[in-house]
């Protein structure tokens, strides 16, 4: 049968093709692709050059945390290590301070601008230092920071979430930024993933490693990034502390090298960055050697994760079959996961969070069920049932099988009180407070959602 | 006619009155702070603060005539022109009082039977056709009378600086968080408006509507947010000695603080007092007469708003809409802004057009 397209013409149109400067497909375009033709100035244009390759995403998402103009306030204690600690049984020192808002120290600040703690949709750039609030829930954190600091060494593993589609902007991200602020404070180790969608939207480079429990996939530039921020926010603490074990790692390392030093190694080059992350978390999960002072001594530590729901689901990375890899399959997002759930203890102590985002919400409908359950049995409800027509995802299932939940509700009006005077004397509310005004705002922002009561007063009230 | 009250009412008569003073201080911490407060009375910025605390022309009476004139209504007679002015002389014949208490000059004037004193009107603008007077005032010649003498780059004005007291009072009545209205079981209902299109100031309402574009509401109201919360952190301005804002502007220190005031105090103070209308054929020979024409409030806004919008489209720099807007409305602040060329611009075609206006009264079309 002869064919329907003459040979020759085929070859030619492949040669076209092969000698097209553009390669004939390829996902990454900026790699493969020569540069587009320069375009010689639009007709009319101001003649500006155009802005650079993310240039425009860091002025988007650019952090400023002061504000020249706003009014210093007076008597606006700070949070310090001091108010951190056992008051009661059962209540810290910070639970006196319920309702008010108390500035952070230049310190902390550094940290937690290094985690990455702080979001640009969130208001500190209008006042005149980081100030946070602290509610109900913040001392019942504080509380069981200080739990984990105990003999008990008790590890509370923690989903922090609201209702889908009303808790937005009720402070769940500012309640990891409280938590890293108090284990900073406390000298424990910290380590955030700022933004769970980075690891799981695509836009990371990944491999796939096998491993005796199947193929796993790791990110080495997130990995690097992640180190580089560990190794910026807990310098201090890191330098203090040394290696102890020998670890089989791609280049010769100095034996008793410090941490800090290991942490910048893998930092700086990404091909290095996932076997040192596995060996710092043998590190510190290694127990202390408590009984001697000038034994082996290693911090507790802190692990959060913000916009959590993100990972409860598939990824959009795919594999060599192209089908979609589970976000638990990637070895970052595995990691925490076996943190939350307590298949990897922490034994020097500590406290996996999880936060989840409702601005950015993903369908994780496994995610939204486990918690709706756990939340009802704590508060001795019946807990609701699984819809036997919709697939359950396992993975998701196992990994929150045994977490707590805490539901973040509205501010009480004292506790909006306190942070509508702050905003007051600050010069950014220009009302007097009274009852009536409080009220007002608290009903207006949906039975005191932070987010809306800041809308409602210090932004413009559109 | 029962006498008037005003001891001296014959000084009512002189067009010749004291200017305004050109800064009245605080007009702002008005005793009640909402952000609404200028909702139903968008001039509340040019107005005086306190009821205690006066600028020096605000006690005036009424003016005689008009006096007169009501009286006459109530008791049902028929008063004064008031289309005309009185001369002062007709009230001196009446009021014996006032002829005693006359100054020298004016005595000396109604001995002589000299007629020269005629009453003028109030305005400035609409005085002076065909009496062959000299004009004593001009708002227009004031207005420019600092630019033309602005040689030396000394210090600030004093009034712009804040006294001490002043802060003091500011900071206070601004940021006090303390009860109001004791004695009441429940606070006083606010007399703010209800319906949701007047819940903002009305200048924010204007501006959100000229910056939307294709229907996009709730994207220009984002552009207005961001404008404000950027002037809330841009440095405080630097007022222009050569560019006088509206009289009573507060201290530029407070600007940052009431971004709504910000841009208005920028709006207002840009804002021009009249356009030009092009009468086509009142002129003769098929050239349009240029008639300068009173502006309204929301008017003058509009004009300086887009005046200022496309100043900012116009800058070349890389942030966003936003930022670039709020750079304009700290350059108009201070009078760094070509806007305020623009201004000057129409108020001089205004001055050119001027003899056409009472042209056109006439009904010569």
């Amino acid at each position: 049968m002869a064919s329907s397209i003459c040979l020759r013409c085929l070859r030619r149109s492949l040669q076209s093709i092969e000698s097209s400067h553009r390669a004939a497909f390829s996902t990454s375009a900026s790699f493969s692709a020569a540069a587009p033709p320069k375009k010689q100035g639009a007709p009319g244009g101001t003649g500006a050059r155009p802005p650079a390759a993310g240039e425009r995403k860091a002025l988007r998402k650019r952090i400023v945390l002061s504000n020249t103009n706003a009014l210093q306030v007076e008597g606006l204690e700070d949070f310090t290590g001091d108010k951190l600690v056992r008051h009661e049984p059962g209540t810290v020192t910070l639970d006196k301070f319920r309702g008010q808002v108390l500035g952070l120290d230049d310190e902390t600040v550094d940290a937690l601008r290094a985690l990455e703690s702080f979001k640009s949709t969130q208001a500190w750039s209008l006042f005149r230092r980081p100030a946070t609030l602290i509610r109900a829930e913040t001392a019942q954190l504080a509380n069981q920071l200080a739990n984990a600091e105990g003999d008990g060494k008790e590890v509370s593993r923690m989903v922090i979430y609201g209702s889908p589609g009303s808790s937005r902007g009720s402070g769940k991200s500012v309640m990891l930024l409280q938590a890293h602020a108090m284990a900073f404070l406390k000298d424990w180790l910290v380590v955030h993933f700022p933004e769970a969608q980075d690891l799981t939207n695509a836009h990371t480079a990944y491999q796939p490693v096998t491993t005796p429990t199947g193929t796993i996939y790791i990110q080495t530039h997130y990995t690097a990034k992640l180190l580089a921020n560990i190794a910026r926010a807990n310098q201090k603490l890191l330098s203090g502390l040394q290696l102890s074990q020998q670890h089989r790692l791609p280049i010769p390392v100095q034996a008793n090298i410090s941490l800090s030093r290991f942490v910048e190694l893998g930092a700086q080059d990404p091909d290095l960055a996932w076997p040192i992350w596995q060996a710092l978390w043998l590190e510190l999960t290694t127990p202390s050697q408590s009984e001697s002072k000038d034994g082996l001594q290693r911090p507790p530590v802190l692990v959060t994760m913000d916009g959590v729901d993100q990972a409860m689901r598939s990824s959009a990375y795919l594999d060599s079959e192209t089908n979609p890899i589970h976000a638990h399959d990637l070895a970052l997002p595995r990691h925490f996961m076996n943190l939350l759930s307590g298949q990897t203890k922490l034994p020097n102590g500590g406290m996996v969070l999880a936060a989840t985002c409702d601005s950015n919400r993903a369908a994780a409908s496994t995610m939204d069920h486990c918690l709706a359950r756990i939340s009802a049995i704590q508060n001795n409800a019946q807990p609701p049932h699984w819809d036997p027509f919709v697939a359950k995802d396992a993975k998701v299932e196992a990994a929150l099988k045994d977490v707590q939940a805490l539901k973040l509700p509205g501010l009480s009006k004292t506790e909006a009180r306190g942070v509508m005077e702050y905003y007051a004397r600050s010069g950014m509310f220009r009302h007097t407070v009274t009852e009536g005004m409080v009220s007002e705002k608290w009903t207006l922002a949906g039975s005191g959602i932070i987010g809306e009561l800041e809308r409602a007063t210090i932004r413009a009230r559109f | 006619m029962p006498p008037p009250t005003n001891p001296t009412p014959w000084l009512r008569t002189f067009a010749l009155r004291p200017r305004r003073t050109a800064r009245v201080a605080f007009p702002i911490h008005n005793a009640s702070l909402r952000h609404n407060s200028s909702t139903n009375n968008p001039d509340a910025l040019t107005k005086a603060p306190k009821a205690d605390q006066k600028g020096p022309n605000m006690q005036q009476q009424e003016h005689v005539s008009e006096e007169a004139a009501q009286m006459a209504k109530i008791q049902g007679k028929e008063g004064p022109d008031m289309d005309a002015g009185t001369p002062v002389q007709e009230i001196m014949a009446e009021e014996k009082d006032v002829k005693k208490n006359a100054p020298k000059v004016v005595k000396e004037e109604m001995k002589q039977g000299h007629e020269g004193v005629e009453a003028r009107t109030e305005t400035a603008v609409s005085g002076g056709v065909g009496s062959g007077q000299k004009r004593g005032f001009s708002t227009i010649a004031r207005r420019r009378m600092p630019e033309l003498d602005a040689g030396g780059q000394g210090q600030l004005d004093v009034s712009m600086i804040p006294s001490k007291a002043q802060r003091a009072v500011y900071t206070q009545d601004a940021l006090s968080t303390e009860e109001s209205k004791p004695g009441h079981k429940f606070p006083l209902p606010t007399t703010t408006p209800t319906h949701k299109n007047e819940r903002l100031e009305p200048i924010l309402t204007q501006l959100t509507n000229l910056i939307m574009r294709d229907g996009k509401k709730s994207l220009a109201e984002k552009h207005v947010a961001a404008l404000l919360s950027t002037l809330r952190t841009l440095p405080a301005p630097k007022y222009s000695e050569t560019r006088p804002l509206l009289p009573g502007a507060p201290p530029a220190s407070h600007l940052p603080l009431n971004p709504v005031l910000y841009l208005t105090l920028a709006v207002d103070s840009v804002a021009p007092l009249l356009k030009i209308r092009s009468q086509r054929g009142a002129a003769g020979g098929g050239v349009a007469l240029q008639i300068p024409v009173p502006l309204g409030l929301r008017q003058r806004r509009r004009a300086a708003m887009t005046w200022i919008l496309d100043a900012a489209g116009k800058k070349g720099t890389r942030e966003g809409f936003a930022q670039r807007l709020a750079g304009e409305v700290v350059a108009v602040v201070e009078g760094r802004s070509g806007v305020w060329e623009k201004r000057q611009a129409a108020h001089r075609l205004g001055v050119v057009g001027r003899s056409n206006v009472m042209g056109v009264g006439r009904g010569r079309r």
